[in-house]
């Protein structure tokens, strides 16, 4: 265990080099697989403009957005988890922790319900009011006098289950194969997104990402608890709204964009925090960076698994995360004892 | 240089403090006694401004507390709960160093002075070696230290802690007591809850007793501590006689059977109890 952990300058370097080297790699694999397959010399020759418009096509309007796609939610989804985690200051804490995913998942069952002629573009929005909703009826609920991290998580699994009983009686209640469209999108796939969904999160994702950087200290300060973060002359309960409120929009975009992406907000902060320490401004990155690796690889292997079906990245991050998060919560006994 | 407060409200919706008028000398290693709830910990955050007072003045070195920005009042009191939480994998170093954060901007960036009242304070409490290490897989003494280090960092003129000593071994408790007084012999005004009676004999050079979120009584250790007031604070009867190391004095508990409930203080102590000298 001792050995993963570093945190010298140079050991963090390397680990953000494997980081990113990973990711490059995992990025090209995603743009080579798929039901085409498309060789190394194709992929070359099709990125440096040199080949025919099938490949170019498949690579540039199909599977270019949705790796794209999976960088920005990968990434958004660990910093929401990152910045939830940093506020509740529970292991367990996560994006649906306080809601969010439910809420979403909701949203859109209920529009599906009510406007059956809408079309499936519309999810995001309507996913990121519901996620919205879900977590701000959870920060009310837990902060109904004073907050207690708590009570937050309480409301939250509670709030959860109720939007989750919702979607459940709908699924229950509509059979037909236009209704039950959801399904596919609530578990989780970045199956036939498009540029036009890159183009309506980036710009949000970028600059609440940004925002959850600059408040890299202060969460720390917000993490040594609230009366020590007034006497180091903090105001934790500012810092708390604003930390959630950016963690909240986040997750909500992600799953408002690809569906309800399993345990990513949860694991990449845990990994990225046994990799470089504990410390929000060394972690953060670090925790993106595996975000965004959890996900472009789980897209890519639902892809290479029994092409030209596909499976749920959702469906693989979960599956991958469970087993891998019950290991961590073993051995990370002691970090979070006292 | 003092702290003065007048005509303090302060507390939870179910407690509050009424009316406390106090003047702590700067200097002074002050303990803050009581049975459990009579409001010790909650006069140390409302002083501290942890805990904001609904009325009254707070005057600290000069500074009008209530009417203060929360970094101005961090300048002057450096402030350590009881039991803080501690954030998984930092390092002893990095926790040392948010002392600094009333001295620094929204991204923390350190000044070489920064570094070196982190350096400073992780020497006076003897944490060299383990400064690299993580606050995990310190002893509850070691991480204790640790804490104190950040208030330290702080670098104000007061250091309060609420109960240090609570969740610690024994070893750990004198310890922590000891680097206190260590702190308190190099300037700074140390106010401190304690629940232990002897102890705070022994370290505190001016004792505040509270009971009902009232101040009972103020002074020396051996002139506050007496049968009368464990009677009347605590409901125990008890003599008190002199510690033979630190010559402080030192409760000892009579069997209870004579004492009628909480409110026997005029009645309880007689004959059979000894004082201190």
């Amino acid at each position: 265990m001792s050995a993963l952990i570093s945190s010298s300058l140079q050991q963090r370097s390397v680990i953000y080099l494997i980081l990113l080297s990973a990711l490059v790699l995992s990025c090209i694999w995603g743009l080579k697989i798929g039901a085409i397959a498309i060789s190394p010399q194709v992929l070359a020759n099709t990125l440096f403009n040199l080949d025919g418009p099938q490949q170019k096509y498949i690579l540039l309007t199909s599977r270019a957005p949705r790796i794209v796609l999976a960088l920005l939610t990968g990434g958004a989804l660990a910093i929401a988890g990152s910045l939830i985690q940093a506020v509740i200051r529970n292991p367990l804490a996560s994006p649906k922790v306080v809601g969010i995913n439910s809420g979403a998942a909701f949203a859109t069952c209920l529009m599906i319900a009510l406007f059956p002629t809408m079309t499936l573009t519309n999810i995001p929005v309507v996913a990121t009011l519901g996620g919205a909703l879900a977590a701000t009826i959870v920060l009310l609920g837990a902060h109904w006098r004073g907050l207690s991290p708590v009570r937050l998580a309480l409301v939250g699994v509670a709030v959860g289950m109720l939007f989750d009983s919702g979607v459940d009686f709908y699924l229950v209640a509509n059979t037909s194969p236009e209704k039950a469209a959801p399904m596919m999108w609530l578990t989780g796939s970045l199956w036939s997104r498009t540029w036009s969904h890159v183009e309506a999160v980036w710009l949000p994702i970028v600059l609440l990402s940004g925002l959850a950087f600059s408040l890299s200290y202060q969460l720390d300060i917000l993490r040594l608890g609230d009366e020590t973060a007034i006497g180091l002359g903090q105001r934790p309960a500012l810092m708390r709204f604003i930390a959630l409120l950016t963690a909240t929009v986040l997750a909500s975009i992600s799953v408002g964009v690809v569906g309800v992406l399993g345990f990513v907000g949860l694991m990449a902060p845990h990994m990225a925090t046994r990799l470089v320490g504990g410390q929000t401004r060394h972690m953060l990155p670090c925790a993106m960076l595996v975000g965004m690796l959890l996900v472009v690889l789980a897209d890519c292997v639902g892809r290479a698994l029994a092409p030209p079906i596909e499976v749920s990245a959702g469906v693989l991050t979960a599956l991958f995360g469970a087993p891998f998060f019950i290991v961590l919560m073993l051995k990370s006994d002691r970090e979070t004892t006292g | 240089m003092t702290i003065r407060l007048a005509n303090i409200r302060a507390g939870y919706e179910n407690f509050a403090l009424q009316n406390i008028n106090l003047h702590i000398e700067t200097g002074s290693f002050t303990c803050l006694i009581g049975p459990n709830g009579c409001g010790k910990s909650t006069l140390l955050k409302t002083i501290g401004r942890i805990l904001k007072a609904q009325s009254g003045q707070i005057e600290v070195a000069g500074l009008d507390i209530l009417a203060s920005s929360s970094k101005e009042v961090a300048r002057k009191i450096a402030f350590l709960p009881q039991n803080p939480a501690v954030p998984a994998a930092i390092t002893v170093e990095q926790l040392v160093g948010y002392g600094r954060a009333p001295y620094q901007g929204l991204f923390g960036f350190a000044s070489q002075e920064d570094r070196e009242k982190v350096a400073e304070a992780i020497t006076q409490t003897g944490l060299e070696a383990l400064k690299d290490r993580r606050l995990s897989e310190l002893s509850g003494g070691q991480r204790q230290r640790a804490f104190i280090a950040m208030a330290l960092a702080q670098d104000t003129p007061y250091i309060m802690l609420d109960e240090p000593t609570s969740f610690l071994d024994l070893k750990y408790q004198y310890e922590t007591l000891e680097l206190l007084a260590k702190l308190h012999a190099k300037g700074r005004t140390c106010i401190v809850v304690l629940h232990d009676i002897a102890q705070a004999a022994r370290y505190a050079s001016d004792l505040v007793v509270m009971k009902e979120g009232q101040i009972f009584a103020k002074g020396k250790p051996e002139e506050v501590i007496s049968p009368q007031m464990l009677t009347a604070v605590y409901g125990i009867r008890a003599c008190v006689y002199a510690d033979p190391v630190s010559n402080s004095p030192v409760v000892s508990p009579l069997p209870q059977l004579a004492v009628d409930g909480t409110r026997s203080n005029t009645s309880a102590p007689k004959a059979g109890l000894l004082a201190a000298e």
